[in-house]
């Protein structure tokens, strides 16, 4: 499909995709991201919510699933009942439950001492007691933490200072000290600062650049150098250069042109790129993109903790980035 | 998201039929909550983590729960609480480790992009705590690199090896070759440039790398080559602006070198003045380089005075030309630099 002249976003399309996904009769691919359920239900109630219809899924009923991934014996989420509680699931389901105004249904001093056991000496945080570090779950941290109004139990000096040093020679971020920038990992440490209150420690004007540097003559962004481009990747990058207030460093119309020729018009969902198979993740991030590029009929989005802005300013959490001003239709 | 799926395997008998697992008491997938996103699993897959719940409610750690592991994780590379408790009842069996290493090469080149098959191996040598086995692990790193050059966890973990074993004499002397022969396969490889700035000046300086002057020397001449070779590769320009940033080298130091990749026409190939120092374009290569004029630009923009105005010049040409994707970035450094002569 050419990108020019796409088609606009089909909300009604696309929320009607969100919602089918409940009923989705392939066991395969279902079983096989059990591990992602929970996240996956955050991706897909920030999507209908920056769509303008947070109610269009059943509220109670997620709460309640919600609920029962709760692991009792760590103190935590699971990505799906009976899962080990880990960090991501932790964070993917305060989000749902701040969002769903539900989040009085959680033992929040049990949650806090959970996220603040997976710190690591050096800073960092596991995702659970396997052990795996990496810059998301330190945000994930991070996020949690600050949503909940207990960011202050946080060593925040030693949680910088381990950004500080993954930072690498091209400005950018990786998973973890000395590994290679990618625009995933610079949107999880850029986010974590941001709510730290230490964007102080990011040169802005080489990461900017560098960030810049992602988007492809085609209008499309990638992750990292001579990488192909992704529409999650117009999340990840727009959010980091829209908390550095740079975001009209993007060419705005052909990213959206981009995002916009990868949606799916028959079933609904955004892909990765064009003419590829939809799914929830890349129909969120697509949304959030758009969303921040000043997408007419969106609702505005809050890079930093990638939900709608309002629930972020209702908690008095918003810090100063910059999106682009809603257009009208 | 789609992951790859194995369905290769023999006819598995269900743990529920097998006499082995008659001790078991399996349990059931959470009920109860009408789920909003429901899982709907293959007999197989749910027969199976029954019996692991069963096994993990229990304690339970003997050789049949490492078939099982072994069984659910080929099913679902994903699934964390499986590894986490393979790995537990390996230590706690005292399991030849180095035999898990080998049963998990095969599985590791399927299930490249999936997280928890590389962290298993990192808790493997962790535990194996063994330089030989670190040895080993480089080459196995070298042979699935082949099957994806930029895989993001593959070059996260050797970088992880290196700096655990941190072994002069057996690790680190092959490094710099290696990621040499890679970036003679591909020039462009992000990834291996990452690398070789990691190698070079991120990981302590090493015993027959205590010149620091000779390494510089050595590392602007090689990326100028490669520079030559590719001259609008963006990988050999981060790096160059790496190694001069984090050395302290002044950008102006190149301009010799830079000058000629910024010109559209390629230099005359019957000059036959060869300047070692400054590699010129190679033939066929499309000229004028971008990250060439932005480099230069920075070189003028840096001598202030009449280098503003040439700076300009340069960045209205990749605003209205040549990068005109980036438009906006080129007329901010405009802006910038012309607000900071004032």
């Amino acid at each position: 499909m050419s990108s020019e002249n796409p088609p606009p976003l089909n909300i009604p399309l696309h929320i009607r995709y969100i919602q089918s996904l409940g009923e989705n009769q392939d066991d395969l691919v279902f079983h096989m991201t059990s591990h992602l359920r929970l996240n996956a239900i955050y991706w897909g109630l920030t999507a209908v919510a920056v769509m303008g219809q947070k109610d269009a899924l059943p509220r109670d009923l997620m709460v309640d699933y919600v609920m029962s991934c709760w692991d009792e014996k760590a103190g935590g989420f699971g990505a799906s009942p009976g899962h080990d509680a880990h960090i991501h699931a932790t964070s993917s389901a305060i989000q749902i439950l701040t969002m769903q105004d539900a989040i009085d249904r959680v033992d929040v001093p049990r949650v806090v001492k959970f996220i603040l056991s997976l710190q690591q000496p050096s800073g960092v945080f596991a995702g659970d007691s396997f052990g795996e570090i990496d810059t998301r779950f330190l945000f994930c941290a991070v996020l949690a933490l600050s949503v909940l109004g207990h960011l202050h139990e946080l060593d925040i000096e030693k949680t910088a200072g381990y950004i500080r040093r993954c930072k690498n020679f091209d400005g950018g971020y990786g998973a973890r000290e000395g590994a290679e920038s990618h625009a995933a990992q610079v949107f999880v440490c850029t986010a974590a600062l941001a709510i730290l209150d230490r964007l102080d420690e990011i040169d802005h004007d080489t990461l900017g650049w560098w960030l810049a540097e992602r988007q492809l003559p085609i209008g499309g962004l990638n992750g990292r150098p001579e990488k192909l481009e992704d529409v999650c990747y117009s999340f990840w990058v727009l959010s980091s250069m829209s908390i550095l207030r740079k975001v009209t460093w993007i060419d705005a119309e052909k990213l959206t042109e981009f995002v916009l020729s990868a949606q799916d018009l028959e079933d609904g969902g955004i892909a990765d790129r064009p003419g590829n198979q939809v799914d929830v993740f890349h129909t969120l991030f697509g949304v959030a993109g758009l969303s921040l590029l000043g997408y007419p009929g969106l609702e505005d989005l809050d890079p930093v903790y990638c939900m709608p802005a309002k629930f972020i300013e209702a908690k008095g959490l918003r810090t100063n980035w910059q999106s682009l001003p809603r257009r009208r239709a | 998201m789609s992951a790859a799926f194995d369905d290769s395997s023999d006819e598995q008998q269900l743990y529920a039929a097998d006499p082995e697992w008659a001790d078991v008491v399996p349990l059931q997938q959470y009920e109860g909550v009408d789920p909003i996103a429901p899982i709907f699993y293959s007999e197989e897959y749910k027969d199976a983590t029954d019996y692991f719940r069963g096994i993990v409610k229990t304690g339970e750690m003997s050789p049949k729960v490492l078939k099982l592991t072994e069984h659910i994780i080929r099913m679902n590379p994903a699934h964390y609480s499986a590894w986490q408790y393979r790995y537990k009842t390996l230590i706690a069996l005292n399991s030849p480790l180095k035999a898990e290493l080998e049963l998990m090469d095969n599985f590791a080149i399927q299930f490249l992009k999936t997280y928890q098959v590389w962290h298993h191996r990192r808790l493997l040598l962790g535990a194996l705590r063994s330089v030989d086995v670190a040895v080993r692990e480089l080459a196995f790193v070298t042979r699935t690199l082949r099957t994806d050059t930029k895989n993001y966890h593959t070059w996260s973990y050797r970088q992880w090896i290196l700096a655990h074993f941190n072994d002069e004499a057996r690790l680190w002397p092959g490094e710099l070759p290696w990621v040499e022969e890679l970036l003679e396969e591909d020039v462009r490889n992000n990834s291996a440039w990452h690398h070789r700035f990691f190698v070079v000046w991120q990981s302590g300086v090493r015993r027959d790398e205590v010149d620091r002057e000779e390494v510089l020397r050595r590392e602007l001449a090689f990326t100028k080559e490669k520079i030559s070779l590719a001259p609008n590769n963006q990988s050999a320009w981060n790096y160059l602006r790496g190694v001069l940033d984090h050395t302290h080298t002044p950008y102006a130091s190149l301009t010799s070198f830079v000058q000629p990749y910024t010109v559209g026409a390629p230099s005359d190939p019957e000059d036959s003045i060869v300047d070692l120092e400054n590699p010129r374009p190679s033939a066929g290569a499309e000229l004028p380089s971008l990250p060439a004029l932005e480099f230069l630009a920075d070189i003028y923009e840096a001598e202030g005075g009449d280098g503003i105005s040439k700076a300009v010049r340069i960045w209205k040409s990749l605003a209205d030309e040549h990068d005109t994707i980036r438009k906006k970035y080129w007329e901010y450094r405009i802006k910038d630099a012309l607000h900071g002569a004032q």
